[in-house]
């Protein structure tokens, strides 16, 4: 369970991107996160893990708590949490199995990841993470040699790959096609309903959050404006996170359904 | 994850690294195990270089006698005299060789060629050499050490340049061409106003590295202030040596910040 | 100078006076200054005339070279020696600053660590290795092993410089992601910055080689064995032919090497997909360890 209480962060520069923030998740959600560019999405989800430091309140991740937490119980809270990025972040360099390795360097001492001995159980949690999301034959490619959505679940295989009990995926297909957008929503979905990972994902598309996610967050300038059910959101709801008209720049063009 | 979703059976096995990798990296290694024992290498160095009863010699540094206008700094503006005529020299040569040695302006495949073959062979020798074989041929001092220096940053300078002239846009020259131009003037108003930055700022890189050059010139005899190095040594006089090492040191740094200064300034 | 006067302000558009002021300032002032260091050299004018008589006759004494002579003297063994001084400190430079480049590079090495090894960088880079070798040659004994030493020496700070700038070039986001996973810094240098900077490093420790040959050769001429100490021997005794099978030696050397390494570094960085560098710029690098950034 995670509980987020009174959370503020405010950069250094004096921007405040979280603001007084209360919100409980239970085990298992699928919750979108919806808001304008500069809302905070991103916030949320890095402020989560300790990427980003909050300047006020308590965050607690299955009892531990967040904020203020030593180098070492963030690295331990972070083993347990996988996030997928809107830019992939694979060191594209290197083959397919090593980039999804790097999943399991928290349950591996540094000397041996180092030298790259790593025990037969991590490249066998490797493996199954690559098969769950259905390109366990690209394991010894280079990832620069893949598409985009295939990159992208390489990202995903490499957060699997810990095990996590909490995924956070920042934007997860905005880099993508639509079609490709809608595998890869697929694929995340589907891991939340068979392993019962708790999954938290920033959209940008509103089609694409009503399509996929159960619960919406709705973010505007730093506060929690909505938190409900997605069925019901209506058009009225959307506009008035976003404090504006919904145009067509919101929806994901539909191309696999004309 | 708990259970496999399916027989490991199905999993790719790992490639086995290329042939050429294993055999370059088996190859390198024992290269450098067999050069290691070419060159005497041996840790022991380590052990007994603390104690060794030189390093008294280092200090203190006499800052009097390395003040002395005659000790050091004189020496020191013979370097920079060195440095500057090299440059100029070898730049101003390097400016014709350098079209004379670029696919796109060489008047002919004769004079592409020969300029080429003459400028890598000569490129190939190090720069003390040079100083070396001139100090023999025309005597002890800052002459043989200029000549040496302009032969080296002409060879330097060409390659740098001769290759910002192949990259050049080929279409001013051919216009001119077209116009009726001769081979030279048509050269000088369609390639070189646009290659000319790059020639300025290589300039001064080699002029950078001739300064760092003609201070060691002296260690052969060719001039400047690493004659004053070459004379303690003999003596042991290590103390002065490290007090011209600082001030060498100083002149590296603000040459480095100087130029950097300059490099902005005109890109 | 007069001419360094500036121009009045108001000149006509279409001509512009300004620029065209300062080329002949600039041209002035190097021509004073060329004048200056040619009187500072202290050459006679008869010694001006006779000088390039007596180094033609020098290269005229050179041919035929006396390879015979020098292969009985063991001209190969030295040239191979100068390659051996070169590749022991060549790896003596490459193992050494690869850590240090990491705890230098500015996006993953805090201040503290950072300023400090940079100043080490400078220190050492701006110390010749010629001036290095005399104080090492003092201290551990002639030989190759010093002569080895002190461009292992400049190569660290050389190497270290040029690596540390690369790591400051990289994709950042593998390091979030190994952070974002729970991973150490130490996991995020090796599997997040190393398989992207390797290539490139590899390829400045192929292009410190090439320059380490000519700086070994050099060595030789402060007795730090090699072929550089051969060619002293011989222009002592004003051997002529010796002295131009030795130089012949070297130029094979030299560009053998130059060229198989520069096959070899288009091959890493190309099979890297590496960052498209001008030939130039590589050219000069190759040259000065400099980079034209
Ligand atoms: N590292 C940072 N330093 C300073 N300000 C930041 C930083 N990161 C984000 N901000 C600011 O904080 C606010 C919230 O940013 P955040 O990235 O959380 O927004 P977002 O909702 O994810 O936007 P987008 O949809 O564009 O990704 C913005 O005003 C942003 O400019
Ligand atoms: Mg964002």
């Amino acid at each position: 369970m995670i509980r987020f209480e009174n959370v503020s962060v405010t950069y250094r520069g004096g921007v405040k991107a979280l603001r007084n923030l209360d919100l409980t998740i239970e085990d298992g959600e699928f919750v979108v996160v919806v808001g304008l560019s500069g809302a905070g999405k991103s916030t949320l989800l890095r402020v989560l893990n300790g990427l980003v430091p909050a300047t006020e309140g308590s965050i607690l991740v299955d009892g531990t708590e967040v904020v203020g937490a030593s180098a070492r119980t963030l690295r331990e809270v972070r083993s347990h949490i996988g996030m997928i990025f809107q830019t992939f972040n694979l060191v594209e360099r290197t083959t397919v199995v090593n980039n999804v390795l790097m999943g399991r360097l928290s349950t591996v001492t540094a000397w041996r990841s180092t030298f790259g001995l790593w025990p037969a159980s991590a490249r066998a949690a490797a493996m199954e993470a690559l098969e769950r999301v259905g390109i366990v034959d690209k394991a010894y490619v280079r990832a620069s040699n893949l598409s985009g959505g295939q990159q992208q679940r390489v990202g995903i295989a490499r957060a699997l790959a810990q095990n996590p009990t909490l995924m956070l995926a920042d934007e997860p297909v905005a880099a993508l096609d639509p079609v490709t957008s809608r595998q890869v929503m697929g694929d995340l979905q589907r891991i939340n309903q068979e392993l019962g990972i708790t999954t938290l994902i920033n959209l940008h598309y509103l089609d694409l959050a009503q399509e996929y996610g159960r619960r919406l967050v709705g973010l505007n300038g730093g506060e929690l404006v909505y938190d409900g059910q997605i069925e019901d959101a209506t058009p009225e709801t959307f506009s008035s996170i976003y404090g504006r008209e919904i145009s067509s720049t919101d929806v994901l063009v539909d191309h696999d359904q004309s | 994850m708990t259970a496999p979703s399916s027989p490991p059976t199905t999993w790719p096995t790992k490639p086995r690294p290329r042939v050429s990798i294993l055999i370059g990296a088996i190859l390198a290694i024992a290269f450098t195990v067999y050069s290691a024992r070419q060159v005497d290498m041996r840790f022991s160095t380590f052990a007994d270089v603390w104690t060794n009863p030189l390093w008294e010699k280092f200090w203190p540094i006499p800052w009097e006698w390395v003040f002395d206008r005659r000790n050091v700094i004189n020496p020191l503006i013979e370097t920079f005299q060195i440095a500057i005529i090299s440059t100029v020299i070898g730049c101003s040569i390097a400016l014709p060789v350098s079209f004379a040695m670029s696919r796109l302006t060489t008047p002919n495949s004769v004079t592409y060629y020969s300029s080429r073959v003459v400028m890598n062979i000569v490129r190939a020798i190090p720069d003390l050499f040079w100083a070396k074989l001139l100090v023999t041929a025309v005597g002890v001092g800052a002459f043989a050490g200029s000549w040496a220096l302009s032969i080296f940053s002409l060879a330097v300078m060409v390659k740098l340049f001769s290759e910002d002239i192949d990259g050049a846009d080929p279409r001013p020259l051919e216009a001119a061409k077209a116009a009726g131009g001769r081979h030279i003037p048509s050269v000088a108003t369609g390639v070189f106003p646009t290659v000319f930055p790059a020639y300025v700022s290589y300039s001064l890189y080699v002029f950078e590295l001739n300064i760092r050059a003609s201070l060691v010139l002296g260690l052969v005899g060719a001039g400047g202030v690493g004659r004053v190095i070459e004379a303690q040594r003999q003596f042991f006089r290590f103390g002065r040596i490290l007090g011209i090492l600082v001030i060498i040191f100083v002149v590296v740094v603000v040459l480095e910040q100087v130029s950097v200064a300059v490099r902005k300034r005109l890109v | 100078m007069a001419v360094s006067q500036p121009t009045p302000v108001e000149t006509r558009p279409g001509r512009p006076l300004g620029p065209r002021i300062w080329r002949w300032v600039i041209a002035v002032v190097i021509l004073v200054a060329a004048a200056w260091s040619v009187t500072g050299l202290n050459v006679s004018v008869d010694r001006l005339l006779n000088a390039s008589g007596d180094a033609w006759n020098v290269i005229k004494r050179m041919w035929p070279p006396a390879f015979s002579i020098e292969i009985k003297r063991g001209v190969i063994g030295k040239v191979l020696q100068s390659i051996y001084i070169a590749w022991v400190g060549t790896v003596i430079g490459a193992i050494l600053s690869l850590p240090l480049s990491f705890l230098a590079a500015g996006n993953v090495s805090p201040r503290l660590i950072r300023l400090p090894i940079r100043q080490v960088f400078n220190a050492i880079r701006s110390v010749p290795e010629l001036i290095v070798a005399v104080i090492l040659i003092a201290v551990t004994g002639l030989g190759p092993w010093a002569g080895a030493l002190a461009i292992g020496l400049h190569s660290i700070g050389t190497l270290g410089k040029l690596s540390s700038e690369a790591i400051e070039n990289i994709d950042a986001g593998p390091i979030e992601a190994v952070d974002a996973a729970g991973g150490r810094w130490i996991s995020a240098m090796r599997w997040a910055v190393l398989p992207q900077v390797l290539p490139v490093v590899v390829s400045y420790w192929l292009f410190r080689f090439e320059i380490n040959v000519r700086a070994s050769a050099v060595l030789g001429l402060i007795g730090a064995g090699g072929i550089g100490s051969e060619l002293v021997s011989q222009l002592n005794f004003r051997n002529f032919p010796e002295v131009g099978a030795v130089l012949f030696v070297t130029i094979v050397a030299v560009i053998t090497i130059d060229l198989l390494s520069s096959a070899l570094r288009r091959a890493i960085i190309q099979g890297g997909a590496g960052p498209d560098q001008s030939r130039s710029g590589e050219a000069l690098e190759d040259l000065t360890g400099m980079s034209l950034a």
